[in-house]
Parts: structure tokens; sequence; C-alpha cells
């Protein structure tokens, strides 16, 4: 994403660390069944996500959009559909029942989590800087970062094609007709082009990488150096306030009784 | 002399196909030689080159075998598509990338980096510069730079300078001169104007493959003239010899009462960037118009707003219609993209040239003779079952031309069609484009051929930093009859 | 098979899982056009989210390739902003190694449809098992839940099942994969011939 925006403390977070934290966030998301504890949760993350990512206010709103898709789906269909035994409503196949309704809560809240947490990542870290800090702090194979890399590379040059097919389809004489067979007809005309042109690219650029003396040995020098800062030890700190004041909050001033 | 690289009985043979493009072929470069690779398009320049570097069969895997291979230790090597050799997003990064390959302490990188980049001429306004954004001239000088960050002892170039102005083009081999004084350099190119001062010895190849001269360039130069003129290889003097044998070109556009296109206060944006701006400009049937300009200076661009590729503003008009009203442009004009590659949509070459009859539901016949004989003008017969993908350069470029033209238009748009071509080939094209043109259909031409220009062109723009500067008229105009756009069944021999 | 994946066949299969990697971000909106209709529709189109694994594995035919598949697939998505976030790395993950032990049983010989569906089951069964984990499932009426189940199968069948089969059957005959996939031997003796 290249998209200019104002770098916050955020982005000055080691990569991995911050990858790392957010995964074991998701993992302890996951093991969290108290409705409270997961509304004060997420709340800590949506206030980072809201407030210091650095990108408009208008941008931040127009990302939310699918995530209250998310949410509202993700709640609804639990609601509806789930079991329990205190019925407070009934409508031909959906019944809703008081511990259902307080599941899809629940389950919405951490599907709001789990959107926040990777949406968060991904506007605040560029992936050239995960892949190098990945080499550096977790040692991940530099085959597999420097793949990564140009893979990443090549997805504006596959948006690129698919545009210049589109073009060269046009120059072709070939937009017209719609219906099923014409649909998979242009899905076939897209796809198998688009799909063997970047194998056959990223063979090339495979052999171009050895022939600039590319070896998967890890002693190599970095052009971007990563080590950890005190905005690291603040950052870890901050989910670790949230998940303790989170749980204190949550049994002392529940939202919703259960 | 001390040999680095050698091969001997070489033999070679790319999987599925019928005949090896190497049979028993033996060559050796001695150390701190300058040779170039001469041959007709398509003889397997590039692929010796890749064997002589040991690309083949390491990185590549490819049937072959030979008594002596003899691969050098340290070398780089220049890849003929500057599109596909980077494998990071910014212009920094990738030459980084090739320093930190070379473990390069990091303190150092950035002056190395700036360095290089300078050396090559490409002077960006930051380092840090997406390469999508580059022009395909800056692509291969930057394709250059990050080579010469590896040092290397040996120099491979297949046709380092194919897309480059002819500014450009003399820079880089001065440049090369200066940087391969004590390098092994081992050159493919088909435009030999200014490599020819920079090498010392050259080897002739034939369509088979096989070797047909190799010595010093003034022996080679004197002596095989005529072996190269019948394998249509490029060598000094070629086009006044062609000038001198062929009866001038008539150089008569017509006079409409229409014109063919229209435009005023013309721009073409990209990423919302205005990147090209016409003031004015007419253009009737029968013109051969040359656009030409530095790498970068947004030739491309002009006619990728004239087809309707990219967002435009301003009056365009098609045949006296505004061309948002023009209910399929695409049915009067064509296109033939810089990047050959870009605009394969079929899996074979005779599918490829198909495709439109196809889309227009043409009997089976008239399809098969139309592809046949463009196969035969672009010199693709032999390899009508490949996957384009799987052409040389050349090839490929001649093929998305025949794909583009093989539906009569009254309007033709090209992007540097001939580069990378070698003399036959590229003779083969101005007259087949001549022949439509005397029939009134309009050639734009994206090219940095002079030549061209001087004997094919009816009109030269010259384009920079963005905007047509100069527009002149090569002869006068109106001395044929009018509109005759009637080219059915011209023929193309 | 010597020392795992060469550089080459890593970039292939990356490029090919980020190229899906798209796609599954695309296939979300639709997911959610089709969520709305109820019944667990939408779980009839879940199993294009398999995919990217039996197609690279059916490409380049090596050890492992499924399951960087699916994960690079994964963090593809994830890079371009996937409203899931981190869960689909997760999920990655754990289809992708499903699909992956399927091709292992195998040996790694096998290339035919069959072997595709059953890894587009097996990725299947780890997006239901991991499902069950998430909360979204378990707590669902049976008659619901047996719905949700059969709709995902049928899906994970059909897309990444025959039509992951059917994609790579097309992409040989544009001759790409004998880029990524071992020289025969019969091509070495061609050479010894006049
Ligand atoms: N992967 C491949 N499979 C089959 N044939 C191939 C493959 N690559 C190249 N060829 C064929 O081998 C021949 C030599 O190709 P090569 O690219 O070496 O030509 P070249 O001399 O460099 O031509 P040009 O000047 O046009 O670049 C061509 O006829 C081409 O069609
Ligand atoms: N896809 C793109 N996105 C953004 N900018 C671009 C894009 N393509 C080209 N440009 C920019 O537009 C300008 C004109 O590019 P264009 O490709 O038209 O140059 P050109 O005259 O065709 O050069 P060349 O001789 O190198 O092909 C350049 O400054 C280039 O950096
Ligand atoms: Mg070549
Ligand atoms: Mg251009």
């Amino acid at each position: 994403m290249t998209v200019t925006n104002a770098e916050t403390w955020l982005y000055k977070i080691n990569p991995s660390l911050k990858l790392f934290v957010l995964m074991v966030l998701c993992i302890v998301a996951l093991f969290i069944d108290d409705l409270n504890y997961m509304i004060n949760v997420t709340m800590g993350v949506l206030l980072i996500f809201l407030c210091f990512t650095g990108h408009s206010i208008k941008r931040i709103i127009l990302l939310s959009i699918p995530f209250s898709f998310i949410f509202i789906s993700t709640s609804l269909a639990m609601i509806f559909f789930g079991k329990g035994e205190t019925l407070w409503f009934e409508w031909g196949l959906i019944s809703i029942t008081e511990e259902s309704f307080m599941r899809g809560l629940l389950v919405g809240f951490r599907a709001l989590l789990f959107a926040a947490l990777g949406l968060t990542f991904s506007l605040t870290t560029r992936p050239v800087n995960l892949f190098y800090s990945l080499m550096q702090q977790v040692k991940l194979k530099p085959k597999y970062a420097y793949s990564f890399m140009a893979a990443l590379r090549l997805i504006p040059i596959m948006m690129q094609e698919f545009q210049t097919i589109r073009n060269a389809m046009k120059v072709r004489g070939f937009e017209r007709g719609t219906g099923v067979k014409s649909i998979y007809f242009k899905i076939k005309a897209y796809s198998i082009p688009l799909l063997s042109g970047s194998i056959r690219r990223a063979h090339r650029i495979a052999v171009a990488m050895e022939a600039k003396r590319f070896t998967d040995t890890r002693d190599r020098t970095y052009y971007y150096d990563f080590g950890f800062s005190k905005y690291d030890q603040g950052f870890i700190l901050y989910f670790i306030i949230l998940l303790l004041a989170g749980f204190f909050l949550s049994i002392q001033f529940p939202l919703v009784s259960i | 002399m001390e040999q680095i690289i050698s091969v001997e009985k070489l033999r070679m043979k790319f999987p599925g196909e019928e005949s090896m493009i190497f049979k028993d072929l033996s060559i050796s470069f001695g150390k701190g030689e300058k040779v170039l690779l001469l041959g007709p398009s398509g003889c397997g320049k590039s692929t010796l080159l890749q064997v002589l570097s040991g690309l083949i069969p390491n990185s590549i895997e490819v049937p072959l075998k030979g008594e002596k291979l003899k691969c050098p230790s340290s070398w780089g090597y220049v890849f003929q598509d500057p599109d596909s050799q980077f494998c990071m997003p910014f212009a920094d990064e990738e030459i980084a990338f090739v320093l930190e390959n070379l473990s390069v302490p990091k303190q150092e990188m950035k002056e190395k980096i700036q360095h290089h980049l300078h050396q090559v001429g490409l002077n960006l306004g930051a380092i840090h510069t997406s390469i999508d954004t580059l022009s395909g001239g800056m692509k291969q000088r930057l394709a250059i730079a990050s080579v010469l960050a590896l040092e290397p002892e040996v120099l491979f170039l297949d046709e380092p300078t194919a897309m480059l102005d002819p500014e450009g083009t003399k820079e880089m081999w001065e440049l090369l001169k200066e940087v391969g004084r004590d390098k092994t350099v081992i050159v493919v190119e088909h435009k030999i104007d200014h490599v020819l001062e920079f090498i010392d010895r050259i080897v002739l190849f034939n369509d088979e493959g096989q070797i047909i001269a190799d010595g010093p360039k003034d022996t080679i130069l004197s002596r095989y003239k005529n072996e190269m003129k019948e394998h249509g290889i490029w060598f000094p003097g070629v086009w006044d010899e062609y000038v001198k044998n062929h009866a001038p070109v008539r150089k008569q556009p017509f006079t409409d009462d229409v014109p063919l296109i229209q435009v005023q206060d013309f721009s073409g944006f990209r990423n919302k960037e205005e990147k090209i701006k016409v003031n004015e400009l007419q253009v009737t049937s029968g013109e051969w118009i040359v656009i030409r300009g530095e790498n970068g200076a947004g030739k491309s661009t002009l006619l990728h707003a004239l087809m309707q590729f990219i967002k435009t503003s301003g009056t365009y008009a098609l045949m006296g219609t505004p061309i948002k009203r023009v209910e399929n442009p695409t049915e009067h004009m064509t296109f033939v993209f810089q990047n050959p590659e870009f605009q394969f949509v079929a899996n074979t070459v005779y599918e490829e040239i198909a495709y439109s009859l196809r889309i227009d539901k043409r009997p089976q016949q008239e399809i098969n003779e139309r592809v046949r004989s463009l196969l035969k003008v672009f010199r693709l017969e032999a390899h009508w079952g490949k996957h384009p993908f799987q052409l040389s350069m050349g090839q490929k470029r001649r093929l998305s031309v025949a794909a583009s033209i093989v539906k009569d238009k009254k309007l033709i748009l090209l992007d540097e069609p001939t580069f990378g071509q070698d003399s036959k080939n590229t003779f083969a094209l101005l007259k087949w484009l001549e022949v439509y043109r005397s029939r009134g259909v309009t050639v734009i031409m994206v090219t940095h051929d002079d030549h061209i220009s001087k004997n094919f062109a009816t009109r030269i723009l010259t384009v920079q930093d963005g905007n047509v500067i100069r527009d002149e008229k090569v002869i006068q105009p109106g001395c044929m009859e009018p509109k005759f756009l009637n080219i059915k069944g011209v023929s193309c021999r | 098979m010597k020392k795992g994946l060469k550089l080459s066949d890593v970039l292939v299969t990356i490029v090919i899982a980020v190229a899906f990697g798209i796609i599954y971000i695309l296939w979300g909106s639709i997911y959610y056009f089709a969520k709305p209709l109820g019944l667990h529709v939408d779980q009839l189109i879940y199993g294009m989210w398999f995919i990217a694994g039996p197609v690279a594995f059916l490409i380049l035919r090596k050890p492992g390739v499924a399951l960087l598949a699916e994960i690079a697939a994964a963090s593809g998505e994830f890079f371009l902003g996937s409203p899931w976030g981190l869960t689909v790395l997760l999920y990655g993950v754990v289809q992708g190694l499903f699909a992956e032990l399927v091709f292992m049983v195998f040996r790694y010989k096998k290339f035919n449809m069959s072997v595709a569906v059953l890894a587009a089951i097996a990725s299947c069964l780890g997006s239901v098992l991991m499902d069950f984990a998430y909360g979204e499932i378990g707590a669902l009426s049976t008659w619901n839940l047996s719905l949700f189940m059969i709709a995902r199968f049928i899906g994970s069948v059909f897309f990444a099942g025959l039509t992951a089969y059917y994609l790579v059957k097309v992409l040989e005959t544009t001759g790409v994969t004998n880029l990524v996939r071992p020289v025969s031997s019969k091509d070495y003796a061609e050479l010894d011939q006049k």
C-alpha cells in the first residue's frame, strides 16, 4: 500500500515483534469466553486502530465498512440459529435464546478484534520491512523472504497486466457478450494468461536473482537493519495492561449482565 | 591468452522440440576479450549466452551435454527483458539486494547505490523510487546499474540498449567501454552502430545456430559482408544499401474531408498526474507518423491516450465523432504494445494471430489463409505451435505485430515495433506497413531509429517531458486520391 | 528431492499463491453477498479458500509446496487488508497442513483428480476444526450445523478439488508447467542421436 500518511509510533515497532504480539493476542482471544472481557479488549484494540495508524479518518472509516459487515453477519448467524435454553423469540427456523444472543455477540466481537488487529498491522507495516525483520529476528531463510518480497512486487505488475490484458482484448475485439457462457469464457480468457504469465515471470525473476549471486545463506548483510527500542516495550506493555485492566473492569463494571 | 569460458561439442535441445538448437557447437573466449555475437533473430544467441554463464543448466533446467563446459566464476548478466529481472519494489532496494548478496557492509551501501545509479546516468529525484513508475529505458539502465554493482569479471549483455534512445545508447556504450575495460565482455546486439568501437572480435551465426565466421572485427566486417546480408544481420551501411536498391518510397499522404484524428488541448493521465499534453494535432489517412523523444518523455503514454487506455481530457475526435461516442474505437484502430508479452492471450503462436478472426467468427479457411500468410511474412512458420512466451525476443515482437494487424484497420499504432529485430525482419515489416499506408492506412509509430524517420515517415512528432514540442511534415501533403480505405485483400509480398 | 525446494520453486509457488490471495480477497465480497441468503448458501463457496494448495502442488509436484502455497496465499490476503485480519493466517496454516498431509500420504507421487479432491476435503476438515476452536459453529443447533458442514464439503470438493484439477489441466496446455517440473530422461536421451 503506497498511501502517503503520517508515520506514527506504530511504524517504529519492530515488525516481527508486532506480528508476534498480535498473533499471541489472537490466540488469547480464542480462549476468552466472557463477553464483557471480550468487549473491553476489543475496545482497547479499536482505540489503537482508530487513532494511531496515521491514516486519514476517511480511509479508516472506509476500511471499517467490511468489518461492520463481518461483525453483524457473524453475530446474526449465531443469534438466529444458535442453541440455548432461555427462549426469547421464535419464528420459523429462527430461534433466539439468551445464550445464543450472548454467544453471537461474543463471536462478533472476536471477529471485530481479529479484523482490527490485522488491519492495524498491515496499515502500519511495509512488507519489505517485515521480511527483513523476519530474516534478522526470526531467522527466516532468505530464500523465502526474498521470494515473498519479489512476489509482492509482482502484485502491482499483475494488476497492470490485468489492465493490459483488458486493453489487449479491446484491441483484438473482445468486450461484447453477456450471459453465463460468455462469463465463463471471460474468466478463462483472463485467468489463464494471467496465471501462466505470472508463473513464467516468477521463474525468470528467480533466474535473475540467482544471476545476481543470490544464495540461500544467512551470512549476508542487510540494507535495512531492525532492532528493538523503547517503542517495543511500550507496545507490549500496552497489551499487558489492556488484558489485565480489561479483566478487572469486566468483573467490577460489567457492561452486560450474564 | 588464458581461456576463461569455453564449450566444446555443445548439444542442446528444448524439451518437446523436434530439433536441437545447438549441435556440436564449440567456442571459447579468452580473458579480457570483447566479443560480439551476431546472428539473425531466433538463432539462439540469448540461449547461448545463458549456457556460457551457466544459467543453463544451473538455474534453468534444459537438456544439454558437451565435452567441456567451462563457465566463469564472477560474472554479471543483463537480460533482454528489462521488466522481469527485478525482485524488489524500489530502485535503491534492487541494487541493495545485489550488495547484500556480496555481503557489503550496510554503511557503504547508500553511497555505492548512488554511485552505480549515477554511473548509468539514471538520475532519479530520490534513490528510493518505485521501479514501476520508470519508463522502459529507465528500467534498462537500472538493470545495468545492478549488474555493475556485482563488480563482475565477465559481463554478459543481451541487447542492453534495445530500449534506449540514441543518446542513451551512445552513452551506455561509452559507459560500458569505461567500466568494461579490464573485463571480459560478451555482447549480443542487433543495433551495432556504437558497439563496434567497443568490441574486438565478432562471431557470426546462421539461422541454424551454427557459427559461420569467427575472428577479428575488421576481418569479419570486410570479408563476410555477403553472408551478413544473406542472413539479415545488420552491418554498417545496410540502410544506405537498402535505400539505394529500393526505389525511394513515395511519401504522399491523402487529403481527407474529415481528419481521421483530431485532438485539441488533449492530456493523458497516469495516476492522476498529467504525463502527456498535446495542444493540437490532426491526422489524416495515409500518413506515417513517427513519434520520437527521450526515454520517459511520454511516447508510450501518448499512444495509450490515443487508444483510450488511460484517462484523458480535452477534445478527441475519431473521424469526426467524439471518441466517447464512438461505439467501438478498436474497430478502427489497432495497437502494438511496447512490451510484446503484455498482449499475448492465446496458447500458441498460430492461435495468437487467429484470435481476432475467431472472435469475428470468420470462416476457418479464411482464418487459415490469413494466419499462414502472416506467419510467412513475419517468418514464424517454424514456430507456429509454440507458446508465445517460448519465442525469442525478436520473434515475440514480430508475433505481437502480426497479431495486432491481422484485421484491416484504418489506423495502426505501434510502440517500438522494430526493437531487437534483425535487418531482414525490420525491412519486411517496414515494407509491409508501407504497402498498407499507400492504400490509405495511417501508421503512427514510436521508434528510436532515425533511419525510419528519414526514409519512411511523412511526419515526425517530437515529444519531450510530456509535451509534443515539434511537429514536422516531411513532405507536402495532398497529392493522391482522397480516402481509399478499401484495403481488403492486400497481398503482403 | 535434494535439499528441499529451489529458489525458483519457492518463488513460483509464492507467486501462484499471491495471485490466489488476490482472488481470496475478492471472494470475500462474494461471500458476503451470499451470506444474507441464509441457510449457509455462503458455505457452498467457502471451498475457494482452499484452492491455492492443490493448484500449486499439481503444478510443481514437489513436497512442501501445498503448505507453502496456502500460507503464502493467506499472507498475501492478509497484507492486502483482509477484513478477517490475522485469522486468515491461522486458518491458512491449518488448511495448508491438512492438504499437504494428503499429498504426503500418497508420497507425492499421485497427481490425479482423486488426490486433489481428497486434499480439498482435508483442508475443509481443517477449517471446520478451526471453526470449532474459533467458536463460530460449535453452538449451532444440530440441523443447522449439518447443513453447514454439508454445504462446505460440497463446495470444497467443487472448488478446491475439481476446479483446481481442471485449472492445472488447462495450464498444462500452455506449456508453462514444463518450466517448473523436472526434465524427463527421454529428453536427455534424444541428445545422443545422429
Ligand atoms: N523455452 C523454450 N522452448 C522452446 N523453444 C525455445 C525456448 N526458448 C527459446 N526457444 C527457441 O529457441 C530459438 C532461439 O532463441 P533465442 O532466444 O536464443 O534467440 P535469439 O538469437 O536471442 O533471438 P533474438 O535476436 O530474437 O533475441 C528460438 O527459435 C526460440 O523460439
Ligand atoms: N504505469 C505508470 N504509472 C506511473 N507512471 C508511469 C507509468 N508508466 C510510465 N510512467 C511515467 O510516465 C512518463 C512517461 O512514460 P512513457 O512510458 O510514456 O515513456 P516513453 O517515452 O515511452 O519512454 P521509453 O522510450 O523508455 O519507452 C515517465 O516519467 C514514466 O516514469
Ligand atoms: Mg535474444
Ligand atoms: Mg515507451
